[in-house]
């Protein structure tokens, strides 16, 4: 044997091929000549190496390193650099998406790391296309031992005690259908192999064919002893070229060897395999449609029983296994079914290729012991989502699957449990599915997908699945009706049970998982003609819009701002919301992330655009609205939410009063926001807006106190509570009620009351100062510190990407010098004399996940460390003060101290005539979310008052007609978004003035021209 | 054979192992319904209509299909049955165009019945919105693929009965639709036109075009009888309404054919084009006038006295029945001493000594050898069972011209003159057969004789009632030229009187009983007008000897009369005694025909 002083182990999957390894493999055979090399350094191209999104992948040997996404134009560096002078190229290690480190080997690479390969042993190793190299890895051995060693019975024991069960999907244990097969009396029998991988994102079948092709003949082999068969077929699609094309070499090699063939080692066995590819229907997967397409007929299923067992290809005793199945045969023969079942969970032994894909940074193939959790997949091999994204669920067992939602990224995957919740092993397709995926729209996808693969022999498969798919279009669509989620619930109960076979039996699964977890998105779809992933598009304009709480009409007044009429953008954006300018500095911008321009480069920048109208358009003059109606509506709560209501109310001719407990009106945005982020003058001028309006706001009056609540409720015929949430929860450790303790609301609150006696130092914040918490008040508490001059450091318990803050407050708050202490969380607060003087934290590991998706902190023991510090300020999270509302009113309070609402209605409390709305119903939300309440109530009441007095429901005036321009470059450049002009850091420390300066007309035209116009219609 | 006892709907049932659900309950008149399964085919369970609840089962069962085994219990009429039952009949009635007023086989429609049963009252899903092509382009029956329910009963008809193979699926689940060889109308398919498909479809789907909305099965009476159109017998139902005869369709329990029937059975007959002969006719003055039954009998009898026995002819056409042909041997060749006596049409040669097969032992056969016969075109519910053994397997090997219908099914073609090689291969078969026809040449028949061991022989008769004609003597080398006076029984025949009328002397006396004008009928001085096969009560020999019953279905037209009871009263006038009754009759012909060995 020629002895090479290097191996490089190009991956020659169909996954590489596509990505261009054998251009690059062609690139390094020529270098290598070159340069003279040819003699001492050997290529092997080898099967799948499972990393697929990363290739071409390239191993070099003796050293172990590992390179990816290779380009021709790499290889002269490559062989320049690492080859020729000995230094590794660090430029082609992987890079972990989390940690961006660069990896050189394998091993260390999480992605594989974390897996245990036997299926996959071969993968990346050997040449599939050398007998020699397979058996140099113990390859035949197996098939050896059990000629020589072991009888038919031993062989079927053997396999038993593997506890191996069927990798196709279904997870009959494998041993048992041999010995089935084994007992069935018949001069004829066959063995087969389901190589008909039709799943959509499925690829492990290939990839064994592919890399490791004498694995599954072995195990074919072995069979054949243990059922007493002469022949063997494989089924292939034709689809899979290189697959077929590897077997063919695969089979003549062993047929060479006598390894296959007549007088098999001469032990008297005759066993021959041929290939037959199948056209690709995924119905063919089933093993009697396998059979009945064998035999040369349309690929239809069969009743069972008979099972196949007994009469199987043509009326003959037959066996058919799956390939991964069959790929673990020789090992278990081998090596002992002991050592197989060492892995695995009680009733699922051993190990599960799955074929990784959809919204994850790894994608590729994964074998991992039964048992290992989803998380575990999706996060430490997977690397987690791409973009920033929430995960949202895997669809797992292919198109007849179903869904893991986010709160079971815990569960152990193997085949009770994934039963148990709903979904099927299946082949191991496991597709990974980002918050952007919407649930009905996938449950229509898959449904597509098995009705169009449905072979139309029985009638609950052929129509009922093209009848769940019907009404599923028409929910996408926007014409679901009341009812239609308890007609596909029970059509596909049905379905599952009447029909022939598998396709139709699991076909409705999907369906059933994606209503059992997410039931809402189906709610919304049917009863608001909401996507809340914004993917049906037939139910929106555009996507911004769509996400938009209230609906802005966003293409609308970006398109304004192109062609400059900033006054007609203003009266757009007034139609839905009255606090733009508001919104235009402070909203969490849903929309945004959203935005189609986001899949190209970087969304646009809707907020800053928006807050360049508000600040630079003309405001429309207000003029008061008569009051025309009886009904006197009053108000709780003067924040974001009481407003929008009264305005809206207002506008209907109804006399409102809003009571508001603090000295000036706007709640949050006045007492929670800092003014560096929303300029009190911005925010008046939009209440004194609705003012104008005849509007009576007054301050200073607390309902429940000031007047008696139930006084309040003989006031007004309608009533609207908003009161927000104001108070700070606890963190719940010893010494929080020293002194210098604040919560976070409180605090800013405190501030915003005396800002003078801050200011002036007349109240003082010390000069050490920590945050506890990871939210955007933690974040507004924290700056406003640093303004007072303070040293601020924010502890958090877990990672920075999970903090709820938005990214770019986060980012302000570093540039102002805030320290962020990620895994940290208090245990005590330490006093001296009645004042906080420390605070004692211990730092957190992260463990499994909780039912947001994200991992749950877990203390570590003995790493408490205690800082010192002059004030602490807790902002972990706020809830409604509701203690103003009388106990025998009738409105009812529940245990996460919110407003309960009655039935399906989204504002009206439990008691009559009395509405709700805002953080105090939903627990602390966004600016926009207030005002989508403050709409929503202001509609209800009106709506109530209406159809009790019988009059006709409320139409608004005709707004005026305002034409949209339709501009757009006829080429889009990637550009990103325009940054915003700040203050500079050093600045802001010392004051309360804006932070953000707003987009120079230039900037925001050129902004503007970034958006798409998803809402023409061409 | 031991029995398997089980439990259904709380019934015991005890029934022979390997019988399904369906078949167990049905034994005990548990009706569960069925849609995609009809008798004379296998069992699929596709519609999933017959499902049923089996304890332990995870899901339904389709009991057409599950076998039973002991101590099974199965309840066929559950909630959970009748919730499935009822979703799979929403979603057939949703599928295509299922509004049953305009359909023609409402009121014998499956589907339709089905509804009924489970109370189907309003739709429940969208129904369909594209309406879907009739194919018209066959001349008997249509296909209309909006009332199609794809249960398969005409593919599985048409590769099982007929075993054509001309039907099948093309795409896939709900866009699945029939069609004939990868989707070519059916008119230009390989199509024979048997309408074996038509038999099975359990809705409008596919309908006969001559008899639609002529009347629903409540409306009409059904004959059972055997077809009159060739020698294999196949036993038929003629539906008639009102005297109207409708249609006819195979008799699942007919005997040798068991339901199967060709276009000749099902369809030609009823679209006759020839002129029926209504009245007895004498030639007066060169024309034929209509003249009465005695006058036109008396006329005939009185020149059959007047001429001498050896100036009398006699010729039968092969369809006649066992009846006639034996009282026209008693009548002409015992009583009249007649000795030229002829058939109209060819007989197969007679082969010694080989071992006797019948046409159902064809399907058991692993090779088959057709000489001189193309049974495709002439007897096709034969060729179904050769077509059928092929596809179990068995080799067929045509010794004919290529022209043969069986040659695109067979596996060799030789001709006639090199036989040789075909005997040679079918030596080395286990269970040869031969089906030979009137085109064997006596050379074939020789070497054929090499195979008189070990294969089954059977003929196949080009006439309808060939066997017994030959049988009664009448194949018998006639001679036209030396008769005077002749008498010719051409009852329904086609033409085949021509040669003899060519040879016959210009100045001859030609008694005709036929159905239809014909050049033969033209030139006769009598014609005594003939009932045809559906007026006619009587009894055929098949080609394998079997004597069948055909039975009236509607009356005779204008005046015509039975084959047989035209004999019968020219016997009378003639003085001669001979049976009248028809049973009488019938069972001595039967007798005679047993006696003769035939």
């Amino acid at each position: 044997m020629k002895i090479y002083r290097s191996h490089l182990l190009i991956c020659g999957g169909t996954g590489c091929h596509a990505s261009g390894s054998l251009i690059v493999k062609k690139a390094l055979v020529e270098e290598l000549d070159k340069r003279g090399l040819a003699e001492e350094i050997k290529i092997v191209e080898t099967g799948c190496n499972g990393f697929c999104a990363q290739g071409p992948i390239m191993v070099v040997y003796p050293e172990g390193i590992v390179y990816m996404q290779i380009k021709a134009d790499d290889v002269p560096e490559l062989v320049e650099e690492h080859l020729v002078k000995g230094r590794p190229l660090a430029r082609l290690f992987y890079m972990e998406p989390t940690t961006e480190e660069k990896i050189p080997t394998m091993q260390e690479i999480p992605f594989f790391a974390h897996q245990e390969l036997r299926v996959l042993r071969n993968r990346g190793l050997i040449d599939p296309e050398n007998i020699e190299e397979y058996i140099a890895r113990d390859g035949y051995a197996g098939l050896a031992k059990a000629l020589t060693e072991l009888s038919a019975d031993d062989i079927v024991k053997e396999v038993l005690a593997s506890g191996l069960r069927g990798r196709g999907g279904a997870g009959f244990p494998t041993g048992l259908k041999w010995q089935f097969a084994a007992r069935s009396m018949g001069d004829v029998k066959y063995v087969l192999c389901n190589a008909d991988e039709g799943d959509p994102g499925a690829f492990m079948d290939r990839s064994v064919l592919e890399a490791d092709p004498h694995a599954v003949i072995e195990g074919m082999v072995i069979a054949a002893k243990a059922i007493g068969s002469t022949q063997g077929y494989i089924y292939c699609r034709a689809e899979y070229p290189l697959a077929i094309h590897r077997m063919n070499i695969a089979l003549s090699q062993a047929r060479d060897l006598g390894l296959i063939g007549s007088n098999i080692l001469e032990t008297g066995l005759n066993f021959d395999i041929e290939i037959y590819q199948g056209a690709g229907a995924f119905v063919c997967g089933e093993e009697t449609a396998l059979m009945t397409s064998i035999e040369g007929k349309r690929g239809m299923p069969r009743p069972r029983p008979p099972f196949p067992a007994v009469s199987g290809l043509w009326g003959k005793p037959s066996i058919l296994n799956n390939v991964e199945t069959l790929a673990n045969i020789g090992q278990i023969i081998l090596r002992g079914g002991d050592w197989y079942a060492s892995v695995g969970t009680e009733r699922s032994k051993g190990t599960k290729v799955f074929a990784l894909t959809g919204d994850v940074n790894n994608v590729g193939l994964v074998e991992v012991p039964m048992g290992t959790t989803l998380g575990t997949i999706v996060y430490d091999i997977g690397g987690g989502i791409p973009g920033g994204k929430r995960f949202k669920a895997a669809q797992l067992g292919g198109p007849s699957g179903g869904m893991i939602p986010v709160q079971h990224l815990n569960a152990p995957i193997d085949y009770e449990k994934v039963a148990e919740l709903g979904a099927i092993m299946g082949s191991g397709g496991m597709i990974v599915l980002n918050e952007d995926k919407c649930a009905v729209d996938m449950a229509r996808f898959f449904m597509d997908f098995c009705q169009d693969e449905s072979c139309g022999k029985c009638v609950p498969c052929r129509e009922g699945t093209k009848r769940m798919l019907e009404i599923l279009t028409n929910i996408c669509n926007g014409k679901g009706q009341e009812g239609d989620i308890e007609l596909l619930e029970n059509m596909a109960i049905v379905i599952k049970d009447a029909s022939l076979c598998g396709l139709g039996q699991t076909a409705p699964n999907p369906v059933l998982s994606t209503i059992r977890y997410f039931r809402s998105e189906y709610e919304a779809h049917i009863r608001d003609k909401r996507c809340t992933a914004v993917v049906c598009s037939a139910l929106f304009k555009s996507p911004c819009q769509h996400t938009c709480p209230v609906g802005m009409d966003v293409p609308a007044y970006v398109a304004l701002i192109r062609a400059g009429r900033l006054e007609d953008a203003y009266k757009i954006m007034m139609r839905t919301n009255p606090f733009p300018s508001v919104c235009g500095r402070v909203c969490d911008h849903k929309c945004q992330s959203k935005c189609r321009r986001g899949m190209l480069d970087e969304p646009v920048a809707i907020k800053f655009l928006k807050r360049f109208i508000s600040d630079n358009a003309p405001r429309p003059k207000i003029d008061p609205v008569p009051v025309t109606r009886k009904e006197k509506i009053g108000v709780v709560g003067a924040g974001p939410a009481g407003l929008t209501a009264a305005k809206d109310l207002a506008m209907r001719g109804y006399k409102v009063n809003v009571f508001e407990e603090l000295p000036t009106p706007g709640g949050m945005l006045a007492w929670g926001i800092p003014s560096y982020r929303l300029p009190r003058e911005i925010l008046n001028r939009e209440i004194d807006d609705i003012r104008q309006l005849g509007v009576d706001i007054r301050c200073g009056v607390r309902v429940g106190r000031d007047i008696p609540f139930d006084q309040f409720l003989k006031d007004y015929d309608y009533i609207y509570l908003a009161p927000g949430a104001h108070k700070s929860q606890r963190m719940g450790v010893d010494g929080e009620n020293l002194q210098s303790v604040y919560g976070g609301v409180e605090f800013l609150r405190e501030f915003n009351l005396n800002e003078a006696a801050w200011l002036q130092g007349e109240k003082k914040i010390g000069s050490r100062v920590a945050v506890v918490g990871g939210g955007n008040s933690a974040i507004d508490a924290a700056r406003t510190a640093v303004r007072l001059g303070a040293d601020v450091t924010i502890l958090y318990r877990r990672l920075r990407a999970d903090m709820p803050a938005a990214e770019e407050e986060i980012v302000a708050a570093e540039h102002e010098g805030i320290k962020i202490e990620y895994l940290v969380a208090p245990t005590k607060l330490i006093g001296e004399g009645g004042k906080v003087t420390g605070i004692t934290c211990e730092r957190m590991t992260l463990g499994d996940f909780d039912a947001s998706g994200r991992r749950r902190p877990v203390p570590v023991k003995g790493s408490e460390f205690t800082l010192s510090v002059d004030a602490v300020i807790a902002a972990i999270g706020q809830t409604p003060d509701l203690s103003f509302v009388s106990e025998g009113s009738g409105v009812k309070v529940n245990r996460w101290s919110c407003f309960d609402l009655d039935g399906l209605s989204k504002s009206k409390t439990l008691r009559d005539k009395v509405y709700a709305g805002g953080d105090a119903v939903t627990g602390p939300d966004t600016v926009i979310g207030a005002i989508q309440a403050g709409h929503q109530a202001a509609e209800d009441i009106d709506r109530a008052i209406r159809t009790t007095n019988g009059e006709p429901l409320y139409v608004a005036p005709p707004s005026e007609d305002i034409v949209i321009p339709f501009e757009i470059d006829e080429e889009t450049e990637e550009r990103p978004q325009a940054a915003m002009p700040e203050l500079d850091a050093r600045e802001r420390r010392k004051s309360f003035i804006e932070v953000e300066l707003g987009y120079s007309r230039e900037e925001a035209f050129k902004e503007a021209c970034r958006c798409l116009r998803c809402d023409a219609e061409i | 054979m031991s029995q398997v006892s089980l439990t259904i709907d709380n019934k015991e049932v005890s029934v022979k192992p390997g019988t399904t659900i369906l078949e167990a309950a049905r034994s005990v008149g548990i009706d569960i319904p069925t849609l995609c399964h009809h008798r004379a085919l296998v069992p699929v369970g596709a519609c999933r209509v017959c499902v049923v609840e089996v304890e332990g089962q995870r899901t339904l069962q389709a009991s057409c299909v599950f076998p039973v085994t002991a101590g099974m219990n199965v309840q066929t009429e559950s909630p959970r049955v009748v919730q499935a039952r009822k979703f799979i009949l929403d979603m057939l009635f949703s599928e295509r165009n299922h509004f049953c007023p305009f359909c023609e086989t409402s009121g014998d429609c499956e589907l339709q019945n089905l509804g009924y049963r489970y109370g189907l009252d309003h739709w429940v899903y969208q129904t369909y919105t594209k309406a879907f092509p009739v194919d018209a382009s066959r001349q008997y029956f249509l296909m209309d693929h909006n009332r199609c329910v794809l249960c398969g009963r005409c593919i599985r008809a048409c590769s099982e009965i007929a075993a054509n193979h001309t039907l099948g699926l093309r795409q896939r689940g709900a866009k699945s639709m029939i069609n004939a060889d990868t989707n070519t109308p059916f008119g230009g398919s390989t199509c024979i036109s048997c309408g074996t498909c038509l038999q099975v479809c359990p809705t409008g789907a596919i309908f006969d075009s001559r008899s639609s909305f002529m009347g629903r099965e409540a409306q009409s009476e059904v004959v059972k009888s055997t077809c009159s159109q060739c020698s294999v017998g196949c036993g038929i139902e003629l539906i008639t309404r009102g005297g109207n005869l409708l249609r006819v369709r195979g008799d699942w329990e007919g005997e040798v054919n068991k339901g199967a029937i060709c276009k000749h059975g099902r369809f030609e007959p009823l679209n006759e084009g020839r002129n029926r002969l209504l009245n007895p006719m004498i030639r007066r003055k060169g024309k034929l006038q209509p003249v009465s039954w005695s006058e036109a009998l008396q006329a005939v009898a009185k020149r059959l006295e007047a001429t001498e026995a050896k100036a009398v002819g006699v010729l039968t056409s092969s369809n006649a029945t066992n009846e006639a042909l034996f009282l026209l041997e008693k009548l002409f060749c015992k009583e009249l001493k007649v000795n030229n006596v002829g058939l109209l049409n060819e007989a197969a040669p007679k082969l010694a000594g080989q071992r006797r097969g019948m046409l159902n032992d064809l399907v058991q056969s692993d090779l088959i050898l057709v000489v001189g016969a193309d049974p495709a075109k002439d007897q096709p519910v034969s060729s179904f069972f050769v077509k059928r053994a092929v596809d179990k397997g068995a080799r067929l090997i045509v010794v004919d011209s290529e022209q043969n219908g069986l040659v695109p099914f067979a596996f060799m073609n030789v001709e006639m003159k090199n036989i040789q090689k075909a005997v040679e291969i079918a030596e080395r078969a286990e269970n040869p057969f031969v089906l030979y026809g009137a085109g064997m040449t006596e050379d074939a028949a020789k070497v054929l004789n090499k195979l008189q061991k070990k294969a089954a022989f059977a003929a196949i008769e080009p006439g309808v009632n060939t066997r017994a004609a030959v049988a009664f003597g009448f194949n018998n080398g006639f001679k036209p030229a030396s008769s005077k006076t002749l008498y010719v029984l051409m009852g329904e025949a086609d033409g085949s009187g021509e040669k003899a009328l060519q040879s016959i002397d210009k100045k001859g006396f030609v008694v005709v009983q036929a159905s239809y004008a014909s050049p033969l009928t033209e030139r006769a001085d009598v014609v005594l007008p003939t009932a045809i096969w559906s007026e006619r009560t009587g009894s055929l020999t098949n080609t394998e000897g079997r004597v069948l019953k055909a039975n009236r279905a509607v009356d005779p037209e204008g005046d015509a009369k039975p084959d047989w009871e035209i004999l019968s009263l020219l016997a009378g006038k003639l003085g001669k005694s001979l049976p009248t009754s028809f049973d009488d009759l019938s069972a001595r012909a039967s007798n005679e025909l047993k006696r003769k060995e035939i």
